[in-house]
């Protein structure tokens, strides 16, 4: 054994390599802050190994993106988790590279002598944003396609190149399968090998220059006037040094310690939460309430408050004054002073921009949203995908559209049950003998789509007791069609943007579908039958 | 700075720094475990997950004449991952006395495609020379076993079949 050891010694010369990163010792004082760093790193690693298992079960195109992440984490064992994994890391790691770099902020641990080591800091946190920003579009879901649509509207805000700039991010004029092929290479291929890279740099000056002792209080005698500053430094951080512990394995142990709790927090969240997939993306959608991951909130909220002209100013003047501040604070900021106390105006400065960062992000957060969610049925969704994949229109007409060799389907839900429309979908001929419907051979979730999608066709006719019913309960405040008030919404076109069903829902209970409704339920008044009436007769009418 | 001036600390004391690289090594331990065996779960999946097949109408009775060996071709509408693909397939299907068989159509030597030859009343195989009989059984060449069968079934009037472990 030790024969190899000599052997691969004299080769790699690793005892030299293990002394210089294992044996160095580390500043007293070192302590439970200064695992941020290793816990950011843990986090690159986690990543790394998710998003690798995770690129095995995914196609970067519009086609295939949201069902192969849907398979991937529905079908494939342990997808759900891994991709659970992978989301709450990113989040994890947006979070500790922040702390980390107010850490070091707060400690004026960027001074003499790791200007350098701030610098490629900033830069990987950046990447961390950037592998957050490429990231969520990936599942080409309703958050990630509208996120990066209005991500793409803010590029075009940049006076004169905007337009081209917007045009670059996107891969041409819209957002589409050009876009999503670019953010996949960027997202695995790009920021991987950048982020490796400056974080070879950041680590190889973390063990060249040591890590930062932690800040002691300067006299005015000792500061900038003393000409011998740097000198005085050293030799103080290797009196430091020299009482401090190895860093194999007391530093590490901290470290690893530090790590393993922060994991096993994103292991209980991802196996609480786990991983959220939206309805597919849909541009046609005005109904859906863009939101940006909780780490981009601040900018969203930012944005509310500058209308107008000045909108340019949040989004292009603002950032890049906050990125040139970062990179340039080693150089405003020198000296020996490091301890808080001796830096009281930066510190201030700094808590301000910790806390308006967090009021935004807060507020941000409690934004009403504008469009009441309601729950949409994905197999409904599904059913009108297919209907359309498998080209129904072709033979059957459908609100209006479509063929005449097959039957209207309009009403469809009204005349066919379910098993009906399940058997006759499996084979048509054995069904409706003589019919020229094809057997397409659909698979079973396919058949179930199909039905649930049917069934909601011409479902719901209404009595004529209906317009009466709104007349008595609605048109005091409602306008219908010429009939009633317009103190709240006029709701002759309410068709258009919503669905009998979710009318109905909205009848029962406003509140629980607008937080901010102002209108009270009528599941006292109504029953269940008067509702469906009044929402079959609004949404039949309202066309 | 040069850091590799590590000047002798404190005595250490072993006992502690054994305890800590033992911690150090659970906790490791641990991660490893939780991330790797997921991991490999995940990653190693497809050898033991195994698709269903559904049966699939291949044509009506009419088209498979006593004893003639016909080749039915099909489209299979089915899940490749996380795509619906329609896949052609064929199936070789032969009716004696009212007993149906379906073969697998791909010899069971290396895949190949073989082919009825009514005039030697056997299958070929283009590639190696196999030949097997009616029945499926091998006659002459490499091939190692008889024909793969398929389960076949007639329900009114029509031909279905099970293709299972299709290539």
């Amino acid at each position: 054994m030790k024969t190899i050891l000599d052997w691969l010694d004299e080769r790699t010369g690793w005892r030299k390599i293990k002394e210089v990163i294992l044996d160095r010792h580390i500043p007293k004082g070192v302590d439970w802050r200064y695992t941020l760093g290793s816990v950011t790193l843990f986090f690159f690693v986690l990543q790394v190994v998710t998003g690798i298992l995770l690129a095995m079960h995914y196609s970067p195109s519009p086609d295939h993106a949201y069902d192969s992440v849907k398979y991937l984490s529905k079908e494939v064992p342990m997808g759900g988790f891994l991709r659970s994994l992978h989301k709450w890391g990113a989040t994890g790691m947006v979070v500790t590279v922040f702390l980390h770099m107010l850490r070091v902020f707060f400690m004026g641990a960027y001074k003499y002598p790791r200007e350098v080591t701030w610098l490629s800091g900033i830069l990987l946190f950046f990447f961390v944003i950037g592998f957050g920003f490429t990231g969520y579009l990936l599942p080409w879901d309703q958050k990630a396609y509208w996120a990066t649509t209005v991500g793409a509207h803010m590029v075009e805000q940049v006076p004169y190149f905007g337009a081209g700039l917007a045009k670059i991010m996107k891969g041409g004029q819209d957002l589409g399968a050009v876009t999503l092929a670019r953010f996949y290479a960027i997202h695995v291929l790009v920021f991987p090998a950048l982020t490796l890279l400056f974080m070879v740099i950041h680590l190889f000056l973390v063990v060249w220059h040591g890590i930062s002792a932690p800040p002691e209080r300067e006299t005015p005698s000792t500061d900038r006037r003393d000409p011998n500053w740097k000198t005085r430094l050293q030799a103080r951080y290797l009196e430091l040094k020299s009482q401090g512990k190895s860093f194999w394995p007391y530093i590490i142990f901290k470290d690893t310690v530090a790590v393993t709790l922060v994991f096993l927090i994103v292991l209980g969240v991802a196996l609480w939460k786990g991983a959220e997939l939206e309805d597919l993306a849909n541009p046609t959608d005005t109904t859906y309430n863009p939101r940006p991951e909780w780490y981009f909130l601040s900018v969203f909220q930012l944005l509310k408050y500058f209308p107008g002209k000045l909108e340019a100013f949040a989004i292009v003047l603002l950032p890049l004054i906050v990125v040139t501040l970062l990179f340039a604070l080693p150089f405003l900021d020198k000296g020996p002073r490091r301890h808080p106390a001796d830096r009281k105006w930066l510190v201030a400065a700094g808590w301000m921009a910790v806390l308006g960062l967090i009021v935004l992000t807060v507020q941000g957060a409690y934004t009403p949203l504008t469009n009441p969610v309601g729950e949409k049925n994905p197999m409904v969704m599904e059913g009108k995908r297919l209907y359309g994949d498998l080209h129904c229109e072709y033979c059957h007409t459908l609100h209006g559209h479509g063929g005449t060799v097959g039957p209207v389907l309009d009403e469809v839900g009204i005349r066919r049950n379910q098993d009906w429309l399940a058997n006759h979908f499996r084979n048509p001929k054995k069904v409706t003998p003589g019919t020229k419907m094809p057997n397409f051979n659909l698979l079973d979730g396919e058949v179930e789509s199909l039905v649930a999608y049917m069934s909601t066709l011409g479902a719901g006719t209404f009595t004529a007791k209906a317009p009466g019913l709104f007349e008595e309960n609605c048109a005091t405040c409602h306008k219908f069609h010429g009939v009633g008030e317009e103190i709240a919404t006029d709701l002759t076109h309410i068709a258009g943007v919503r669905d009998a069903d979710y009318i109905a829902a909205y009848i029962k209970d406003p509140i629980k579908l607008n937080p901010d409704a102002a209108m009270q339920g009528f599941s006292d008044q109504l029953t269940a039958d008067q509702i469906k009436d009044l929402a079959n007769y609004l949404y039949q009418q309202g066309k | 700075m040069c850091p590799s001036d590590n000047k002798p600390n404190q005595p250490e004391n072993p006992q502690r720094r054994t305890f800590l690289i033992a911690l150090i090594t659970a906790m490791g331990g641990f991660i490893s475990f939780v991330l790797g065996g997921s991991g490999l779960f995940y990653f190693l999946s497809p050898a033991w997950r195994s698709k269903k097949e559904d049966w699939v109408e291949v044509g009506p009775v009419d088209s498979v004449k006593e004893g003639d060996p016909v080749k039915l071709d099909y489209v299979k509408r089915k899940m490749d991952g996380w795509n619906v693909i329609e896949s052609p397939s064929s199936v070789w299907v032969v009716q004696q006395k009212g007993e149906w068989v379906a073969y697998d159509p791909h010899c069971t030597h290396l895949g190949c495609p073989y082919r009825w030859d009514a005039s030697k009343q056997a299958f070929l195989c283009p590639c190696h020379g196999g030949v097997f009989t009616k029945d499926g059984n091998v006659v002459s060449g490499p091939p190692p076993k008889p024909l793969n069968r398929f389960p076949v079934k007639v329900e009114g009037g029509t031909i279905y079949v099970l293709p299972e472990g299709i290539a």
